[in-house]
């Protein structure tokens, strides 16, 4: 290894005028180093360059962390030099594309900037190709689409525009911005489980959206935390309606004849096999497996795989809720639970009836809300676009840059995100890779 | 006490066309007192989200009453458009009087007249927990004696939800027609991220209205949107134009449009540019003006200061209570009902009949 081949060891350390940002350096160069096209300092010699990528600079990190016995070789900071990849600025319609916020098996999901509005959007890209393997997936998209056309609920995802990429044989559905999954906070917090209030603000909000979806006739049949968003204002939001159902609105019943949701979250008439099936207690109970994984972070079934876990839903009574949820959330537990769907509550039942949903839980001592921050490295969710548009409309923005500018740049008052917009190359496809490996971990169904 | 009732107005002249289209006002004579009033006819039908964004204007101007807010007197259905009734703000906004009289911008003194009374309603909306959203001149009116009040309530926002108080808001305003809005907002505003925004969004605003109306021209206009917000999203802010920001610099023509386009948007002849160039080369802004759009237009919301604390600034002093706006602005016509525009209004009416047998197809 080059001596001169630096690295930071925390970025806290060389920058403290920037405690807060943790940003990754693809590249550093050492000083008096440069190639054919990378001439600094007037070097007449070009010599080789070693170009890290991420993972070897992670082992690099390793390494320096098992010595104790470290030798620093000091450099100027005008000597480390960055490299700012190039971010192709592409636009769909009129959106700008952003980074990818997740990936699924139909295609990604990406963030967007409607360049009209200023508005943030997230768009789900479908590919044909990918669709057609998937059972049902053209249908269900199909379904999708015509479902959000007509739905408009403040709990319910709001579907923006509709494109169509005929020779790329793409298509764009362009949703209201979101900044988290319940599911990946939950995740992401301690003992997996919301404290009771945050636990409450949720769930009142999808009985709102639930109340909303069964009014219209829409049996969404796959509640479940990874199909609840939060938006920047902690509203929470019902998304993928793939499987759901639009009942027949002269039908005096909400009988549904196909189940294809999670299979965690799935009553015993469905795991069963039963033929047909009320739709609205479905839902019912997708929610109360939702509330009992939000307030204890298990599930009330449970099995190594899904003809196990199927089979304990279908013959089992559900593990009773912990003693600790106290009475109130225990009875709600228990009678979203029910075996018999015609024992569960309807929506207006439960608020009408359950004293945990009528009286807002406190915040215990030592509980703290889970917000949805806490997966990425860049905290407040700041737009992806932005270094793309940097790139768009400052071509001539210098590629190369020093340690000294960007402490420089950054001393100068209030221009933190100067960083997001010259840096986040580095940055982002950090982020994105956390964002991404998150996603990849997250199956669509949960077992345990 | 004003009537409901459509009768009991005689129209006499049209104002404006504004939010696209969407909305034409009227000076209009109320006849039962005589009395000179302004009315907004709303086509409600022309698109529907803007139904509920008129109900909030109308809402939120009920609850309340300040000397420098535009106050709403009555309302009414008359046929199938929504009628609103406010006072005749007889010298119009102070984007017509810019566009119209004052291309360089208005006088010191007028700036500072305005600003006062633009930041006084500001103290009090955000007293009552409401971000305004949307100053800019064309929301600043005046009245015949000088008042300045503040209007465009449907994109306020209150920070009250559900009787609990919101310490940050994170939702951009509703768009207007053409989102020319965008350019007056703060870039915590327009980021969107989970850091959200607050109360001090509209003191940027009112940076950006300082700029405005001191300059003339909107900052940002001509400029893409999306590069307006990485502009300001990196920390650069507008600035007034005199000696000592725009010093005349030998450019050629051609580079000096262009700037010029980017910074002012004052794009319609390249002798209007060059006089207006040279006009602000020429002038000295008070040291008390720059200073006070600097401070309101920090990229950081937190050290912004309150509209409090801006009305304390020194630029205000120079104010005397004998100072009368309309004298500042003689050069601005009142508004007087004129006859030629009644026919353009019936010009309208018979346009918009038109209209709707246009859409029925002949089926042969």
């Amino acid at each position: 290894m080059d001596p001169r081949m630096c690295r930071k060891i925390s970025s806290s350390e060389s920058l403290p005028d920037v405690d807060n940002e943790e940003y990754e350096v693809s590249t550093i160069i050492a000083p008096q180093e440069s190639d054919e096209n990378f001439m600094l300092d007037g070097s007449p010699e070009p010599h080789s360059v070693t170009w890290l990528d991420n993972d070897q600079i992670d082992e690099l990190d390793l390494n320096l962390d098992d010595q104790t016995n470290l030798c620093f070789h000091r450099v100027d900071s005008a000597d480390i030099i960055y490299r700012s990849k190039k971010k192709k600025c592409k636009m769909v319609g009129k959106y700008v594309m952003g980074d990818v916020l997740g990936e699924g098996s139909y295609g990604k999901v990406k963030e967007m900037l409607d360049s009209e509005t200023l508005c943030r959007r997230a768009v789900k890209i479908l590919k044909k190709r990918k669709l057609r393997r998937i059972p049902n997936g053209e249908q269900n998209v199909q379904r999708e689409i015509q479902l959000l056309r007509i739905l408009r609920h403040k709990n319910v995802i709001e579907l923006v525009d509709v494109m169509y990429n005929d020779e790329k044989q793409k298509m764009y559905l362009v949703m209201e911005f979101c900044v988290g999954v319940l599911q990946d906070m939950l995740e992401a917090s301690p003992g997996k489980k919301f404290p009771q209030r945050q636990a409450h603000d949720y769930f009142t909000q999808l009985l709102d959206g639930l109340e909303y979806l069964h009014g219209q006739g829409v049996v969404h049949k796959d509640i479940k935390p990874g199909n609840l968003l939060l938006t920047l204002d902690q509203k929470l939001k019902i998304t993928d309606f793939g499987v759901a159902e639009a009942l027949d609105m002269f039908s005096p019943e909400d009988t549904c004849y196909t189940g294809q949701g999670s299979p965690a979250f799935q009553p015993p008439e469905i795991a069963n096999g039963a033929e047909q099936f009320s739709g609205v207690k479905v839902d019912i109970w997708s929610s109360g497996v939702t509330l009992y994984n939000m307030t204890t972070g298990r599930y009330p079934f449970e099995g190594d795989n899904v003809y196990r876990l199927l089979e304990s839903i279908g013959r089992g009574e559900p593990a009773p809720p912990p003693a600790t949820l106290g009475p109130a959330l225990g009875q709600l537990l228990t009678n979203m639970l029910k075996r018999d769907p015609d024992l569960r509550p309807t929506v207006h039942e439960i608020r009408k009836h359950s004293r945990w949903v009528q009286a807002r839980p406190p915040l215990e001592a030592g509980e703290r809300l889970v917000s949805p921050r806490s997966r990425r490295s860049d905290e407040l969710h700041t737009s992806t676009v932005i270094p793309y548009l940097v790139e768009r409309h400052y071509p001539s923005a210098q590629d190369y840059f020093t340690e000294r500018d960007l402490r420089h740049e950054l001393g100068d008052g209030g221009s933190r995100t100067l960083s997001t917009a010259e840096l986040s190359d580095a940055a982002s496809s950090r982020r994105k890779r956390r964002w991404h490996s998150s996603c990849g971990r997250l199956p669509s169904c949960r077992l345990t | 006490m004003f009537n409901p009732d459509f009768n009991d107005y005689q129209l006499t002249s049209i104002i404006t066309e504004c939010c696209g289209g969407v909305a034409v006002v009227y000076s209009a004579l109320y006849k039962p007192s005589n009395q000179n009033v302004a009315i907004k006819r709303y086509f409600v039908d022309k698109t529907k989200e803007n139904a509920s964004l008129i109900q909030q204007d109308i809402l939120t101007r009920k609850e309340l009453q300040h000397a420098n807010i535009l106050p709403y007197l009555t309302s009414f259905v008359h046929g199938r458009e929504l009628y609103v009734v406010s006072p005749l703000m007889t010298f119009g906004s102070c984007r017509d009087i810019l566009d119209r009289y004052f291309h360089e911008g208005l006088p010191e003194l007028a700036c500072a007249i305005v600003l006062r009374d633009v930041l006084q309603a500001l103290q009090y909306l955000h007293k009552q927990l409401y971000i305004h959203r949307s100053v800019r001149a064309s929301h600043v009116l005046v009245g015949a004696n000088g008042g300045v009040r503040l209007s465009g309530l449907r994109s306020a926002a209150s920070l009250l939800l559900r009787g609990r108080r919101q310490r940050h808001l994170h939702q951009l305003p509703p768009p207007d027609h053409d989102n020319t809005n965008l350019m007056w907002l703060s870039p915590e505003l327009l980021e969107q991220n989970l850091k959200g925004y607050d109360e001090k969004s509209d003191i940027y605003s009112v940076g950006v209205l300082c700029c405005e109306l001191g300059n003339g021209a909107v900052p940002f206009a001509e400029v893409p949107s999306t590069l307006m917000l990485t502009e300001k999203v990196r920390g650069s802010r507008p600035q007034l134009l005199d000696c000592s920001t725009f010093p005349e610099p030998c450019l050629d023509d051609t580079e000096m449009k262009s700037m010029y386009n980017t910074d002012s948007g004052v794009g319609d002849s390249a002798d209007a540019v060059c006089r207006l160039r040279a006009l602000y080369a020429a002038r000295k802004l008070s040291d008390s003006f720059h200073q006070l759009s600097d401070l309101a237009l920090q990229r950081d919301p937190d050290k912004r200061p309150s509209a409090t604390q801006l009305l304390n600034h020194p630029f205000f002093k120079q104010i005397r209570k004998t100072d009368y706006l309309p004298g500042l602005i003689g050069r601005v016509k009142p508004i007087k009902p004129d006859p030629n525009d009644m026919s353009a209004l019936l010009l309208q009416e018979k346009l918009s009949e038109m209209e709707i047998e246009k859409t029925t197809e002949w089926d042969f």
